[in-house]
């Protein structure tokens, strides 16, 4: 079982023509994901990198069915982006795009509650379902399907958790980057949530950020569950700020959080492999 | 982006904020002129540098005297002498490095005899995404105010309702009309201008009730000045170090440390991790973030490989938005222009590694290849103490 992406998911690119996202989507489509329309306003009726182009979502949704959107639209753009796939009723937002302002993203996610549609981001590298989908940035021969789950609130660290997880020998079920953005859509409580019901994934690598506390509400979620399976979470940071004053909530008093609520915690990088090894997974 | 007290002042006062009359002095003079020209039976001198605390810090030369950022003053003269005494002078904060800052202007204003303080700030609930007021009584044995300590108010609209005023008036001890009047101003503020932060610290209440704001502590959204050009002239560059400043221009992040090794990576999550592995030894790091253009990459070489501080050089590039073959690229126009004179090890994986590997075992450029960030740690301290 694949975690929101398969290779049937069929998944429309906002802002297809730019540079960026043609270099990307041309990759996706070599992996098999299946890219089925683009939309560009004013580049309507075009075929770009083998699919249809068109002025909307709405229509774009209209002649296709694609219910699941990318956005590699400027940050200046992901609100009015965002708004139109949700009138057009796309299920599932993967945003991309950085510098989104954080008066918008407040705005984005008030919008959400009004729907079930899961926004993915800001700032991610994508979801990655390997072997079936790629949507996002993802550098590509790094994934192998397998049993290990991956949430990250950091781009870069997201591929430094899959090698350690391919370095162990386990390959990946899901990778889901949640997004580096201050205020990001889907969190690690959805997510965790989503990783824990699926029978493919055994074991879950989170990686977080010292900042906001999306990682203690998923840690209390998680604390919550009657049956879980083993979580290994890195979070990069510090105590002190750059000019060596204690920061108000150091980094380790949050990990100690995730340790009190059952989660195994890697102090530095090399040991979300150390800690993986150590699992005993079927 | 971070504002000076009197650039927020202004702004809280555009949207019905009270605030003391005041105004921003560069020299002594300017500043006794102030203070003639006022009414008040007192003023306050307010060294204007990006940081909290400023009342509790000290200077670092002997002629500003004792006292911090803050001081009061009775006559003009005694105004234009306070002023004297910090233009020019550094300023040590809970919040500054050991260096301090340079203070290079003054708010003058009127003191303000107010019966009461207490702390409040506006910030954004990141996992809740929405607004928050935070309160705090400030005790007048304590006047620290305690982080954990707060009275937090959710604020569910972009309105601030009657039953959340109520709440914290009653916390406070205050008049509710005007604290209402107070947070609505607050909060046009911080919408209107897109604040990430808007902390008051102190606020006071004044003998007939009003509520002014004492302090002002403001941060606004980079992503979000682009509709807001009035904003972004508040920047000062001087707050800015020219290395943050160098880096900035090309769209990186640039941290300085006390340590000999730099840092060139691509992400704010691997930069603190490699922090975590360096600790001590971590002179710098530079986030090249997405960046896409071979010059900008160059120039952001050229920044950690000329840095006097620098003994030795890690480059690890996990690419995904970011391709590698343009940081091979980027690498060889730095190391063309100002020569590599100190050990570099170079982590290369992602988006076109193996070209990029290519082209950097084709450059005649001396380096050590890695495969992992652990490796490349080791290996550039035992490089640097073996070139040391």
């Amino acid at each position: 079982m694949a975690v929101l992406i398969n290779k049937n998911t069929k998944i429309m690119v906002q802002g297809i023509t730019g540079t960026q996202a043609s270099f990307h989507i041309k990759r996706s489509i070599d992996y098999g994901t299946n890219i089925v329309c683009g939309v560009t306003p004013g580049k309507g009726g075009i075929t770009h990198l083998g699919v249809p182009v068109f002025d909307s979502v709405k229509e774009a949704y209209n002649k296709t069915q694609a219910d699941t959107t990318i956005l590699f639209v400027p940050g200046t753009s992901v609100k009015a982006a965002t708004m139109e796939s949700l009138e057009a009723g796309i299920k599932l937002i993967v945003c991309i795009s950085n510098n989104v302002p954080v008066h918008d993203m407040l705005f984005i996610r008030n919008a959400l509650k009004k729907t079930d549609t899961v926004f993915i981001g800001p700032e991610t590298p994508g979801i990655i379902t390997p072997d079936e989908a790629r949507l996002g940035i993802f550098p590509l021969n790094l994934f192998s399907r397998g049993k290990i789950g991956i949430l990250s609130r950091s781009s870069t660290l997201t591929y430094e958790a899959v090698l350690a997880v391919n370095k162990a020998g386990f390959g990946q079920s899901s990778v889901i980057g949640l997004g580096d953005g201050m205020i990001i859509g889907m969190d690690f409580v959805k997510s965790l949530e989503l990783l824990c019901q699926d029978d493919e994934t055994q074991a879950i690598v989170m990686i977080g950020q010292q900042y906001g506390e999306f990682e203690e509400e998923g840690a209390k979620w998680y604390k919550s569950q009657k049956s879980r399976k083993p979580v290994i979470c890195y979070i990069a940071g510090s105590d002190v700020d750059e000019n060596g004053h204690t920061i108000e909530y150091p980094l380790k008093n949050k990990l100690q959080f995730m340790r009190d609520c059952g989660i195994i915690v890697a102090d530095e990088l090399p040991q979300i492999y150390e800690k993986l090894i150590s699992l005993d997974l079927k | 982006m971070d504002i000076h007290e009197y650039q927020a002042k202004k702004i809280l006062n555009n949207f019905g904020v009270l605030i003391p009359k005041g105004r921003i002095a560069y020299t002594p003079l300017e500043a006794q002129k102030i203070a003639e020209k006022s009414s008040g039976s007192g003023m306050v001198v307010k060294a204007q540098i990006h940081s909290s605390d400023r009342l509790n810090g000290h200077f670092i030369e002997k002629s500003a005297g004792i006292g911090g950022g803050i001081r009061f003053a009775g006559t003009p003269q005694e105004v234009g002498s306070q002023a004297k005494a910090m233009l020019g002078a550094t300023l040590v904060t809970s919040q500054t490095s050991p260096k301090g800052k340079t203070v290079s202007k003054v708010y003058v204003e009127e003191f303000c005899d107010c019966r009461k303080t207490f702390y409040f700030a506006m910030t954004i609930n990141r996992t809740a995404a929405r607004i928050e007021l935070r309160l705090g009584n400030i005790e007048k044995e304590t006047p620290k105010i305690q982080h954990d300590s707060f009275f937090t108010i959710p604020l569910e609209t972009a309105e601030v309702t009657y039953q959340e005023t109520l709440k914290g008036a009653e916390y406070l001890g205050v008049e509710a009309a005007k604290f209402h009047q107070f947070i609505a101003g607050v909060l046009q503020s911080f919408i209107k201008s897109e604040a990430i932060m808007i902390e008051i610290n102190p606020a006071g209440v004044m003998p007939n009730g009003d509520i002014i704001a004492l302090d002002a502590k403001m941060v606004l959204d980079d992503a979000a000045l682009f509709r807001h050009k009035e904003l972004s002239r508040l920047i000062d560059e001087d707050e800015i170090t020219p290395l943050k400043r160098r880096a900035a221009i090309n769209g990186f992040v640039y941290h300085e440390y006390d340590g000999y090794i730099g840092c060139i990576v691509n992400g704010d999550g691997l930069a603190l991790a490699m922090k975590g592995l360096l600790k001590d030894d971590t002179a710098c790091t530079l986030n090249l973030k997405g960046g896409v253009d071979r010059d900008k990459i160059a120039a952001g070489i050229k920044l950690i490989a000329t840095n006097a501080k620098v003994e030795g050089i890690i480059i690890n590039i996990i690419g995904g938005f970011l391709r590698c073959d343009l940081i091979a690229d980027g690498i060889i126009d730095a190391a063309a222009e100002v020569g590599m004179n100190v050990p570099l090890v170079v982590r290369l994986e992602g988006t076109n590694s193996l070209e990029a590997r290519n082209i950097l075992n084709h450059s005649g450029l001396n380096f050590l290849m890695c495969e992992t960030t652990l490796e490349a740690v080791q290996k550039i301290l035992i490089a640097a103490r073996e070139a040391g």
